[in-house]
């Protein structure tokens, strides 16, 4: 994209979109002495990362744990928080056929869960598909199952991955996991035999940050920084038309409270959903580029938020519930991500998720029916252990989730070049850049944007996280891939395979040589003192005898003994390097199934 | 350079790794020199009438070799030169040999 004022000074921003992608950009040009104009749809802010409240409970719209590896990030959080942002413990399990596993998953936990008949179809599935992989990994269940086997897709993922996406994992896009799970991990676990323990591969599996009242703490107080230093942030402005002259935007209209209004700006950052944004365009794109935007499609969600007569139910700060007799995706318990989200510690409040398309029946059903469906769902699988529920509320979230289905690629790519040739125009954010992205990295596409506006930089905003790295491997990931760096030439020379019939034709020259060449010199010297001694060679070696024909002989025997040795030697290295190798890969599959669950 | 693991897997199951002769050479050389540097030390400190009657006899091919502590001095030299050039001989065919291969070699250890 092209800027036609690189500084921006005394430019007119708009924003649109108060979401983590949104208000960090608006915070970004606010600290340049800017003054953006946010507008916001809803009456909140947070986007898709927003806290709501009711009757005193806070209720986060999908859990946002805050860990990230973009320093920038970090130093945000801590800034605009302080002390309100608290280290808090975690722990998850999966519900599966009336049965809570562990995660991370304790392969005696896992057994004793599945029982043995299905623990060993698993092994034995697992063991099949390794051997006989899919030739192609077009899609999730191609690329779960070649790792690990097609009984443990379909136990653990198959039924949850459909909860949430809505579309069989035949036809979800293997980028979905590729995106964010780091899948080089054989050199990564060979890279860990080197490091010391305490600086293996280390997930925040354990405790993650998150704010004293949820992360709509975070974005109130990002909101309140802007309008602080001149800049506005308008709730419940929806833009309904974008107006274009050429390659210019030249302002937007925005519907509040009935009362339409045109906004006009120099330069536009849009958070909201790109398939949207080229929708509302006025004039209208091409009727390709419409079209594609029409085939981006988009996973929704509502949470069914239960109050709870009961001080404790279970220690999860969400369990996911991969049965498919239920519709509930996940729960979470607030309580458990900060006490503070709950005003009576007696109570305790449930946030139910149900993975659904706008519009659907499960979309559409009345907040009353979905309170007791969420009820009802959680007694069935155990986790009220008989406390009333004493009343609920439901959220719904629209457009949560871009979904990779097997036309987003093209779609996008047309789209993308349509939106990019505006000259002021740059979308930012998860729907912005149809990406399944995470807090943090919506918060970067913000802030480069912003240096892409002033400073005239050109960071490619729709390749931020493109790199298959789950960033939930943090902490050491730095410094592991540094050392892998440093090592990779010498990976190359560490572990090939050591030539036997070479090593053994070397030590038989040589030991060869050596025995001949010892008895020829007894031979000269005379067999006095030494000579019966090495005449008992001839015990084990034939005919061998210290004179001249016996050094000829020797020359033999040593070659057959040094080269027995030397192939015996380059044998036991290769099959122990090998056994290493097959160790490091069932380790590093362990590691990878550990995040694709921390994934979905 | 190793991009990724599949790459990785033919390094290791396919390529042929090359040895370093003058480490292997010292490898070996060490190994031998000291282990006769202890054994005669060993029999040194156990005494007795005769000391070390066989292992007076590796001084028909090492020179000036006792079994005495200067003697084991002497012996460690000895052993080191011919643990080092048996070694060093050896990492060298085995080089040559390997670079004959069809499959390549990775660089040297």
């Amino acid at each position: 994209m092209r800027v036609s004022d690189p500084n921006g000074h005394g430019a007119r921003v708009i924003v649109i979109g108060a979401g983590p992608a949104g208000l960090t950009a608006a915070r970004e040009l606010a600290r340049q002495g800017l003054s953006p104009v946010v507008l916001e749809q809803s009456g909140i802010v947070g986007g898709l990362a927003r806290t709501e409240t009711y009757r005193g409970f806070h209720f986060d719209m999908g859990g946002h744990r805050f860990f990230t590896k973009v320093e920038e990030v970090e130093k945000i959080w801590h800034d605009v928080l302080g002390e309100e942002l608290r280290r808090r413990p975690r722990l998850s399990r999966i519900y599966y056929r009336g049965r809570f596993f562990k995660y991370p998953l304790k392969p005696l936990d896992a057994l004793a869960g599945l029982g043995v008949r299905e623990a060993a179809r698993v092994m034995l599935s697992y063991v099949w598909w390794q051997i006989f992989p899919h030739e192609r990994e077009d899609t999730f269940e191609e690329w779960v199952t070649n790792r690990f086997g097609q009984r443990l897709f379909e136990v653990f993922f198959k039924s949850y991955t459909e909860k949430v996406w809505g579309i069989p994992c035949s036809t979800l896009r293997a980028e979905w996991a590729a995106q964010r799970i780091k899948d080089l991990s054989l050199r990564s676990a060979i890279v860990s035999m080197f490091l010391k323990p305490q600086t293996t591969i280390k997930t925040l599996i354990e405790e993650f940050d998150y704010p004293r009242f949820g992360p709509g703490m975070m974005w109130r107080s990002v909101a309140e920084e802007i309008r602080k230093v001149g800049g506005s942030v308008r709730l419940s402005s929806e833009v309904i038309a974008i107006r274009g002259a050429g390659r210019r935007i030249e302002g937007v209209v925005i519907s509040t409270d009935g009362h339409e209004e045109l906004v006009t700006g120099d330069h536009f950052l849009s958070s909201m959903p790109v398939s949207v944004l080229v929708q509302r365009l006025s004039p209208p794109p091409p009727p390709q580029v419409l079209e594609a935007a029409l085939r981006l499609i988009y996973r929704d969600f509502l949470t069914v938020c239960l109050i709870v007569d009961a001080a404790v139910l279970f220690p999860d700060n969400w369990i996911y519930v991969h049965s498919p007799e239920v519709k509930v995706g996940r729960v979470q318990n607030f309580k458990n991500w900060s006490p503070d989200m709950v005003p009576d510690p007696g109570k305790t409040s449930l946030g139910l998720e149900y993975f659904c398309n706008e519009g659907d029946a499960l979309w559409c059903m009345p907040d009353a029916e979905l309170i007791r469906l969420g009820t009802e769902e959680l007694e069935r699988i155990g986790l009220t252990r008989g406390a009333a529920v004493l009343d609920g509320c439901v959220f719904r979230v629209p457009k949560a989730y871009p979904v990779y289905d097997a036309h987003y690629r093209e779609s996008l790519a047309t789209i993308r070049a349509f939106v990019d040739d505006f000259e002021n125009l740059q979308t930012i954010g998860r729907n912005g850049l149809h990406r399944y992205d995470n807090q943090d990295h919506a918060m970067v596409t913000g802030l480069l944007a912003v240096r892409n506006l002033t400073l005239g930089e050109r960071h490619d905003l729709w390749n931020v996280n493109t790199d298959p790295e789950y960033h939930e491997v943090v902490g050491v990931e730095g410094r592991e891939s540094e050392a892998l760096a440093a090592m990779e030439g010498r990976l190359a020379e560490i572990f090939p395979r050591v030539d036997g019939v070479a090593l053994g034709i070397g030590a038989g020259a040589v030991s060869g040589a050596l025995l001949s060449l010892a008895t020829l010199i007894l031979v000269l010297k005379g067999t006095a003192l030494i000579g019966p001694y090495f005449n008992l060679f001839g015990q084990f070696l034939p005919g061998y005898s210290v004179t001249v024909r016996g050094s000829a002989l020797g020359l033999a025997y040593g070659f057959t003994g040094g080269f027995v040795a030397g192939w015996g030697f380059a044998v036991l290295r290769n099959v122990s390097l090998f056994l290493s190798f097959a160790v490091l890969r069932r380790r590093a599959q362990l590691g990878l199934l550990k995040r694709l669950f921390e994934f979905i | 350079m190793v991009r990724n693991d599949k790459e990785l897997e033919a390094v290791i199951l396919v390529r042929a790794v090359r040895l370093n002769a003058i480490i292997a050479g010292l490898v070996t050389g060490l190994m031998a020199g000291f282990a006769l540097f202890v054994a005669t030390n060993w029999l040194v400190l156990k005494g007795g009438a005769v000391v070390g009657p066989h292992l007076l006899l590796l001084n028909q091919f090492f020179l000036g070799y006792r079994v005495t502590f200067r003697g084991s001095l002497i012996g460690f030299a000895w052993a080191f030169c011919l643990g080092f050039a048996a070694g060093f001989a050896i990492v060298r065919i085995y080089n040559a040999l390997v670079g004959l291969r069809p499959s390549g070699t990775a660089g040297p250890t």
